[in-house]
């Protein structure tokens, strides 16, 4: 055993990501923590969200001060109106990055169909013929490519929509969609609400805080109900809906004789042909030629759930473990397309034979090599790439390699349709079991990591308290990874539920926390949300159901927030968001929203207390469904 | 009078940029909470007690100097304001709010504002303490981004002039005798 630092023991409560703090540390190789205490002590005028860019008069700052200090912009915006001007452009460029990447899907899907992609087929036809009926496209006697041209055009139309309301809005319970309308906040197309929020935040548009509020909600549902939730049907279509299946993760997936490959950031569209093309005989061959004993493809973040979900691809960490895992000497190629990659990762490739591949052309890096992604050229583009990485190996050093042992199974692939199917095809049974209590509620705990909360120490933590009290646990992203690498997403991980849940996890063999995906598929659980609300004939926002991002940073955390709270569900933060300067914002926010929408946000970092407060909210939506608490 | 040569925070004019962060800094650790959010949460008042200011193009933050003859001690009718070997500080419970301190320093480093004292509030002279209270010293010092504010103690300052430039005369009447050995 080990004994490292204090300090690395309290930047995460994981074993592998200790030891390589600790190996990087011997080796004075600076990680995102290092540069996280070297940027102490943080702006504390951005912290409250009092600093604003948005013309060049500025730039302004309001003071939280009393009596002294400037209390509005130069243009005369207040605290408030500052705030939420920029809560609404974080919402916008969190729904801006899930959306766009709903539309590369669409194009992918498109060229897929009129045969122009390369390596691509309709792989789920019994979700593409459901996506048909619920657009209204014709079916009979049409070949899947006829149905799936139309089916990518309509999508594809959903971002340039003027009028109307996004068409996966529909799936929202009737009173929901309702009160979005009577709000006037019912998204109309993707695209629109996105320029819109730009273009109320600009200087001298919007200066009404609930009026800029209001379009951040619209804004976020037309990525929750919108881009995201493209994204999802789409891959699901294209790559095939996923199925449960068991996998591994941590650094020890990482193997010390074969090639490794990392597939990292957001989208499946690459990393699927990468997986394909990994099988290849000749590459293989190849590999073994230089004294590999194969390829091991990994994944990180959510490109990294997306193969995990649908291959079983085993994932090598989340978000902050990324440079960990280069600094393992065992990684031949680091592939990336978009978000959250760390522009930091060519400097650290560069310490070791690591190649650092840039795929997207609207995503390049200091010091990556940079192989564009076409749909046209895929499958040659991923080999291509496997190529380089199985070249590579040669000159990896051995001596230098140091890979963590740990690693840990998991069983996911949780879709709302595999749900469906291991209750044996219909909801009744996870009612029925909320109803006698044995389930008290339905928790979504997502979301990334976050230097200022210790590593999956509030994701973990969170997660463990909430099936202690019975409560099931849908999981995406970062913490679906942080739960996996704890046992969480393991049937047997029902021992550290409470006795009801334990129950009925071991009935049907499922595990306490259920994997649904990458954070675009925070959409599922919206799906799942409304198919539940639907069956009870009720509003989202009547569930005993609440949502948590313990260690969220991005700004696609933010509008997925957004768009949850807007849409009826109660949301504990785990970071303070940028807000608390403007008052008025914050505490329509915090409470106000609640009369609006019915959901609310809450700020708690300590995942215990985080936790009573999802308990809290889950027994007081109970008890007023009349179910015993 | 004593005769301690206090510390005093000396600013370097070339580094500060005007972001106003010792501002934030100063009123964060002058209150109960003693955190930015908690602070903000918990409604207890924020107030600086030092300013940044730009003359020219020079930005720079204006805070006590912690004078060894302070005029604001010497005015205050009541006896609140005070100077011990560190620094000078006003004890509120004495303070009348009577703005005396105020008009006699010639930094512009007092002011009244409101305080909260217990479950009643009152007017009183708030001014730079170097949070003397504070284990990490000031919280200006620590927290300005670009590291324009230093403590520092002019006795060590001279002494350290003294010694250096000591040194340096060393220095050259040595050589001096070595080239005249030569020739």
């Amino acid at each position: 055993m080990t004994n490292y630092s204090q300090k690395i023991l309290d930047r995460s409560i994981d074993p592998a990501t200790h030891e390589m703090m600790d190996h990087a540390q011997k080796n004075n190789w600076n990680i995102v923590w290092d540069r996280f205490d070297s940027m102490q002590p943080q702006c504390g005028f951005g912290e409250l969200g009092l600093c604003c860019r948005n013309c060049a008069m500025g730039p302004c700052r309001i003071t939280p001060f009393n009596e002294v200090g400037p209390k509005q912009g130069i243009c005369g915006a207040t605290a408030d109106i500052i705030v939420a001007r920029f809560l609404d452009r974080m919402i916008a460029a969190g729904a801006a990055a899930h959306s766009d990447h709903g539309r590369d899907i669409a194009h992918t899907l498109l060229l897929t169909a009129q045969g122009k992609a390369s390596g691509y087929e309709i792989k789920d036809e019994k979700k593409l013929l459901g996506l048909a009926a619920e657009f209204g496209i014709p079916t009979e006697d049409r070949s899947k490519e006829e149905i799936a041209e139309d089916v990518a055009k309509l999508a594809y139309a959903q971002f340039g929509q003027q009028e109307g309301a996004v068409i996966f809005t529909k799936r929202a319970p009737e009173k929901r969609q309702e009160l979005w309308k009577s709000l006037n906040i019912m998204p109309r197309g993707i695209d629109r609400e996105i320029v819109e929020s730009m273009h109320r935040t600009h200087i001298g548009v919007d200066n009404d805080p609930v009026n800029l509020i209001l379009h951040g909600l619209r804004t976020s549902l037309s990525d929750g109900w919108g881009g995201s939730m493209i994204a999802t049907e789409l891959s699901d279509v294209l790559f095939g809906t996923p199925t449960v299946k068991k996998s591994a993760v941590n650094l020890g997936v990482l193997k010390k004789d074969e090639v490794n490959i990392i597939v990292h950031g957001h989208e499946p569209t690459l990393s699927e042909m990468i997986v394909a093309a990994s099988q290849d005989k000749e590459l293989i061959e190849l590999a073994k030629k230089y004294d590999a004993k194969g390829i091991n493809i990994t994944g990180l973040c959510c490109t990294g759930n997306e193969v995990l979900m649908r291959q079983g691809v085993p994932s090598v960490g989340n978000f902050i473990q990324q440079e960990l895992a280069i600094l393992t000497g065992a990684v031949e190629a680091m592939i990336v397309d978009v978000q959250c990659i760390f522009p930091s990762l060519g400097a650290i490739s560069s310490c070791f034979h690591t190649k650092f591949i840039s795929t997207s052309p609207k995503a390049k890096f200091p010091g990556a090599i940079h192989m564009e992604f076409h749909e046209e050229k895929a499958f040659e583009l991923a080999k291509e790439i496997v190529r380089t990485a199985v070249e590579n190996y040669r000159f990896r050093k051995h001596g230098q390699v140091h890979i963590p042992d740990n690693k840990t199974e998991c069983m996911v692939g949780f879709s709302v349709e595999t749900i469906l199917n291991a209750l044996g095809g219909s909801l009744a049974p996870l009612l029925d079991a909320i109803v006698k209590n044995q389930i008290r509620g339905i928790a979504a705990v997502v979301g990334c990591n976050n230097p200022k909360i210790k590593h999956d120490y509030g994701h973990v933590n969170l997660v463990k308290e909430l099936i202690k009290r019975d409560i099931l646990v849908v999981t995406t992203g970062c913490n679906a990874i942080a739960c996996a690498k704890v046992g969480l997403l393991l049937p047997e991980g029902a021992d550290m539920a409470g006795e009801g849940l334990k129950t009925v996890c071991n009935a049907l063999g499922i595990p306490p926390v259920l994997h649904m995906g990458s954070c675009v598929d925070n959409s599922r659980i919206l799906v799942t949300c409304a198919a539940v609300a639907n069956t009870l004939g009720v509003d989202i926002s009547d569930l005993p159901v609440a949502a948590a991002a313990p260690e969220w940073m991005s700004e696609k955390a933010v509008a997925i927030g957004t768009y949850v709270v807007a849409s009826g569900v109660y949301t504990v933060l785990g970071v303070v968001p940028p807000v608390l300067g403007g008052p008025e914002v914050t505490n329509l926010l915090v409470s106000g929203a609640e009369g609006v929408v019915g959901g609310k946000f809450g700020v708690e970092s300590d995942p215990f207390k985080a936790a009573d407060l999802m308990t809290n909210h889950i027994n007081e939506k109970r008890t007023k469904l009349g179910l015993p608490v | 009078m004593t005769t301690t040569v206090g510390p005093f925070l000396m600013v370097n004019l070339e580094r500060c940029v005007g972001c106003h962060t010792c501002e934030l800094a100063c009123s964060v650790a002058h209150t109960p909470s003693g955190t930015l959010f908690g602070a903000i949460l918990n409604n207890e008042a924020l107030f600086p007690r030092n300013r940044v200011i730009q003359v020219e193009e020079v930005k720079l933050p204006t805070q006590c100097r912690q004078c060894e003859d302070a005029p604001c001690v010497r005015v205050c009718p009541t006896g609140a304001t005070f100077r011990t070997d560190t620094y000078i500080g006003v004890n509120t419970n004495l303070c009348i709010a009577c703005k005396l301190c105020m008009m006699v320093c010639p930094f512009g480093a007092i002011q009244t504002t409101e305080l909260q004292m217990g479950e009643k509030s009152k007017r009183a002279a708030i001014k730079c303490d170097l949070c003397v209270d504070r284990l990490n010293g000031p919280a200006c010092v620590e927290e300005c981004p670009t590291k324009a504010i230093t403590l520092v103690y002019p006795k060590e300052v001279m002494e350290a002039a003294n010694r250096s430039s000591s040194v340096r005369y060393l220095d050259a009447v040595k050589s001096q005798i070595a080239l005249e050995k030569q020739s």
